[in-house]
């Protein structure tokens, strides 16, 4: 049994009067692929955002090894700069160059040497192929390209677990293809990965476990090959049946 | 036409004798507009950053309390600043100040006094446009700075804060550009700026419509200068229109474009065929 990382518990988020995430729980360990599909609406998100504190969780517990993050006392910032997020609309800083955007992060949170961090932004930004881009702003690179400095980024952070929200929906078809390649060749290095998807593809092949979700509760879930092979609620199996055509 | 003519020589006399005055006049024109635009601008980026500290119901009730305290302030003093004449600021602080304290405080100085009054006057404008141009930069970037850990304070100085600058960058200028003509009324506390040396060349030589035809010349000459410069700024603000590529490695120009094949197929380089038949055909 791998380290386990995260561990939710009874996990519900209402905005108002409307719930949108019910009494949830699951557990990430070290070296967990999650993908967590399901409809619009169905709270995928909201989860996500709140594993990460930016929305606060109207009950329930987070437990980061053993510890909860929602009790008081606890420090949000420092809890983030463990747990990466690669968001839908790559939030890269708009005021840096991407080389900066991957520095920024490690100097001012991590307290690291300026010229360490460089060196260490580097190598993560020759992994997703943004190595010659280093001088360009986000405003100048494409949507796939940001969204790989983004994921190098996050990583230059050494986080334990990354999460990451609808990445590649807010690109064009083309440019899918190339941050899922990134992603892949993170999921093979052994990084305990999160990702709220609607590339059923990807939940399949490169997942090893899969979190279908529906009206704010986890209707269901288990490795890719029984979700998708064997579903065994009539939700997930009509949810399924909508992308196979 | 030989009005014009007559105006002419008036003006070169006026130079003549008077343009020491008229350039130091302009000198402290500018260095008053500048320093209290600076200033300022100090003040409404505080005021700014303490109007957009976030709050919640969860958080606790003496921060909630502080928080509201400190908006009501700023609230009240945007109003005030904003709402009266810069001229009557002036001559209420200083010679209210004295009048209350019995001459135990006051200004020894008009230079002080003026600071201190265009630097309220051009912060309680400033506090309102950064407080727009802080909420005009994209929450997204808030989300991705808070998402790698970063503070409330490091959020603001390393990614909100530059964008929020270049944002308000036209409202700094215009706000300048205010402050070198309305820097005029500080003559009521005998501020020796450029309209000041109207006043004392008028007062010499009685001639009023050269004097004042020097004086246009003059802000205007002024404040194109200084919406010139500012263009100039926020083109360097902007940063250069295109980027050079960083060429290490002939092959990083393909990396992260080559998408891979689906498995099973022959070129997929998981599959046993591949290195079979796959490597010569590419």
């Amino acid at each position: 049994m791998a380290e386990q990382i995260l561990q939710i518990n009874h996990l519900s988020k209402s905005f108002g009067s409307n719930p949108v995430l019910r009494d949830i729980d699951f557990t990430v360990s070290k070296g967990d692929v999650i993908s967590i599909i399901g409809a619009s609406g169905s709270g995928k998100s909201t989860l996500l955002r709140c594993v990460n504190l930016l929305e606060t969780p109207s009950s329930g517990e987070i437990l980061y090894h053993g510890k909860n993050v929602l009790g008081r006392g606890t420090n949000p910032a420092e809890y983030r700069a463990h747990v990466g997020m690669v968001f839908q609309s790559f939030n890269l800083f708009n005021n840096m160059t991407v080389l900066e955007n991957c520095v920024v992060g490690q100097v001012k949170v991590l307290k690291r040497d300026r010229e360490a961090a460089r060196v260490h932004a580097m190598e993560y930004l020759e992994k997703v192929g943004m190595a010659p881009y280093i001088k360009a702003k986000p405003r100048q690179i494409s949507g796939g390209q940001k969204q790989r400095v983004a994921i190098a980024r996050a990583m230059a952070m050494d986080p334990e677990v990354l999460l990451f929200d609808e990445p590649t929906s807010a690109l064009d078809p083309e440019m899918v293809g190339e941050v899922l390649n990134v992603m892949r060749n993170l999921a093979e290095s052994g990084m305990t990965m999160l990702v709220v998807t609607h590339e059923m593809a990807f939940a399949r092949d490169v997942s090893k476990q899969v979190v279908y979700m529906n009206n704010g509760v986890i209707c269901e879930q288990g490795s890719p090959a029984e979700l998708f092979g064997n579903p065994q609620k009539q939700e997930t199996k009509d949810f399924l049946s909508r992308f196979r055509g | 036409m030989n009005k014009f003519a007559q105006l002419g020589a008036d003006i070169a006399k006026l130079w003549t004798k008077y343009s020491g005055a008229y350039i130091s006049g302009i000198e402290n024109t500018l260095i008053l507009a500048l320093i209290g635009t600076v200033i300022g601008c100090l003040i409404g980026f505080i005021c700014g950053v303490l109007n957009t500290i976030p709050y919640s119901r969860s958080d606790h009730p003496v921060k909630r309390f502080f928080l509201k305290l400190i908006r009501v302030i700023i609230r009240i003093y945007v109003e005030v600043f904003r709402g009266t004449p810069m001229v009557l600021q002036a001559v209420f602080l200083f010679y209210g100040l004295p009048y209350f304290t019995d001459n135990a405080v006051k200004f020894t100085s008009v230079w002080a006094a003026a600071i201190v009054v265009v630097s309220i006057n051009t912060g309680a404008y400033m506090a309102e446009s950064v407080r727009g141009g802080i909420i005009s930069v994209d929450p997204g970037q808030t989300e991705g700075a808070k998402a790698i850990g970063m503070t409330h304070v490091q959020t603001m100085t390393s990614v909100i804060l530059p964008q929020a600058l270049r944002n308000i960058m036209p409202q700094i200028g215009n706000n300048f550009i205010i402050n070198v003509k309305d820097t005029s009324v500080m003559f009521i506390i005998g501020f020796p700026d450029f309209f000041a040396a109207h006043r004392a060349t008028v007062g010499a030589s009685y001639l009023y419509f050269p004097s004042a035809t020097v004086e246009m010349v003059g802000y205007l000459t002024m404040t194109l200068l200084a919406s010139f410069l500012l263009r100039w700024v926020e083109k360097r603000l902007d940063g250069a229109g295109s980027y050079e590529l960083v060429q290490t490695d002939q092959l990083t120009m393909t990396a992260g474009t080559y998408n891979h094949p689906d498995r099973g197929t022959p070129f997929d380089e998981r599959s046993k065929e591949y290195g079979q038949t796959g490597k010569e055909e590419r």
